[in-house]
């Protein structure tokens, strides 16, 4: 647990130092939620409503992204990746500790995202906010355990920008269709099943148990 | 301890149809530096990765003996392992203290700060030890690359030309500390193109070239001319005095 936190701790040190990846998926998502805003018709409220988890999670997505192809390959200058895997005791952990600062860092951006998206389409999220947030960081948590080790074993290949959605996206659909329902039903009904917050727990649960026993031979070469 | 603290048998190691190392073995003892010499391309820094456990084998096997005389895989070993890359290992957006408590934590070490510092004096970094790594020079970040492989006190470090990029001075300093680790029964193993530096350093020498030993020479063996007609290539017979383990292979 420890080798968790100390991965933790310089992630965060090392972000807030160079700040390069959240400006960069800030900006995008920002971007995505202005081209929604131009995309869609004016005057058109009912369907925005009906259609914001979509919209807000496609955003999201992307943005995560950018963030998790970044994490591994920051770990390839000055071949640091090999520091990592040198590491004694279950490598696990330092799958772990590259899924929280994920975690932490996607989640700063979406707390920033969610807040002009509601600007943007007029929509009152602020009396759902706290119920949101869970709902957003059960599905963050899938996006960034899954999106952590498919980040690791993409980042040594060629083509990791365009290999790690191709393989994450697929992976992220049962989340996906987890986190859309449940963020769907709390902007449009103010609450949210109990189904969909299991649906969740579970590809959680199975993402982390895969990704933390996986990520033993991904490091290798 | 008379074990070898590593012993590498037929390692072979195989990207695709290129095949890097063909039937390596190798003795690396307590209390000595095994120097590797060979051309580019021969396959030292394979080598010294799989021996890390950083690459697993296609063939063959490693064996790390510890100091109790339990036998393990360098790859459940790894606290046991230093290793100086070709690149530092290095976060450049970390200060030098910070990059070695951060390796500190990766390994456990309890009295991290103590031994960070200790670390940084004995490398001659101490005044810059809050400076940011990348703003570093060469010189400056190989020695706190040698600091971080030593962080957590190692019985076996491997170090993939060291020397590269370092003045005169550095290089001396190295060249101790090297020596001094020796004298505390650590086990290295020093990939270098610098034959001089072998000669004087070297407690045992193996050339690779092609992927096998080609030349192997004991302390008292070593001389220069021996090293450097071991790497010559075909030309070059394994001179007189030493043990060549793979006559005719490929040098």
């Amino acid at each position: 647990m420890n080798v968790a936190l100390a991965i933790l701790w310089k992630d965060l040190l090392t972000e807030w130092r160079s700040r390069d990846r959240v400006i960069a998926m800030l900006l995008f998502s920002l971007l995505v939620v202005v081209v929604f805003h131009f995309a869609l018709p004016s005057g058109t409220r009912v369907g925005v409503v009906e259609n914001a988890a979509g919209l807000l999670w496609v955003a999201y997505i992307f943005a995560a992204n950018i963030g998790l192809n970044r994490s591994f390959a920051l770990e390839l200058e000055n071949d640091a990746l090999s520091g990592l895997a040198l590491a004694p005791g279950e490598r696990g952990w330092i799958f772990t500790g590259k899924a929280l600062a994920n975690f932490c860092l996607i989640g700063i951006v979406q707390a920033v995202t969610a807040f002009v998206f509601a600007l943007a389409f007029d929509l009152d999220l602020l009396g759902i906010a706290l119920e949101l947030a869970g709902v957003v960081a059960l599905g963050s948590f899938g996006i960034c355990t899954a999106g952590t080790l498919f980040s690791a074993m993409s980042v040594r290949t060629r083509l990791r920008e365009v290999l790690l959605p191709i393989l994450l996206l697929p992976a992220l659909f049962p989340v996906l269709a987890g986190v859309v329902a449940g963020t769907r039903s709390l902007i449009i009904e103010g609450n949210v099943s109990f189904e969909a917050i299991q649906l969740l727990l579970v590809i959680d649960g199975i993402y982390l148990v895969v990704s933390f026993l996986g990520f033993e031979y991904i490091l290798d070469e | 301890m008379n074990a070898p603290a590593l012993r590498a048998r037929g390692l072979v190691k195989r990207f695709g149809a290129l095949a890097a190392l063909r039937g390596v073995d190798l003795e690396v003892n307590y209390g000595t530096i095994h120097a590797i010499l060979g051309p580019n391309g021969a396959g030292k820094t394979t080598l010294l990765r799989i021996l890390a456990g950083l690459s697993r084998p296609s063939g063959g096997e490693v064996v790390l003996n510890r100091e109790d005389g339990n036998s393990i895989e360098p790859r459940k070993a790894r606290s046991e392992i230093g290793y100086v890359g070709h690149a530092t290992l290095l976060y450049s957006e970390l200060s030098a203290r910070e990059n070695l408590l951060f390796a500190a934590k990766l390994y456990g070490v309890s009295d991290a700060r103590q031994r960070a510092d200790a670390l940084l004096e004995a490398e001659g970094l101490h005044e810059v030890a809050d400076l940011r790594a990348g703003a570093f020079s060469r010189g400056m970040a190989q020695r706190l690359a040698i600091a971080r492989a030593c962080i957590h006190d190692p019985k076996i470090i491997l170090l993939d030309e060291p020397f590269t990029g370092l003045d005169r001075p550095s290089a001396d300093r190295l060249a101790a500390r090297l020596d001094n680790l020796r004298g505390q029964s650590r086990a290295l193993v020093l990939i270098t193109h610098d034959l001089c530096l072998a000669a004087d350093l070297a407690d045992r020498v193996d050339t690779l070239i092609r992927g096998r030993v080609s030349f192997q020479a004991s302390a008292g063996d070593i001389t220069l001319e021996r090293l450097e007609a071991s790497i010559l290539g075909p030309a070059s017979s394994p001179p007189q005095g030493a043990e060549p383990s793979d006559a005719g292979a490929d040098a």
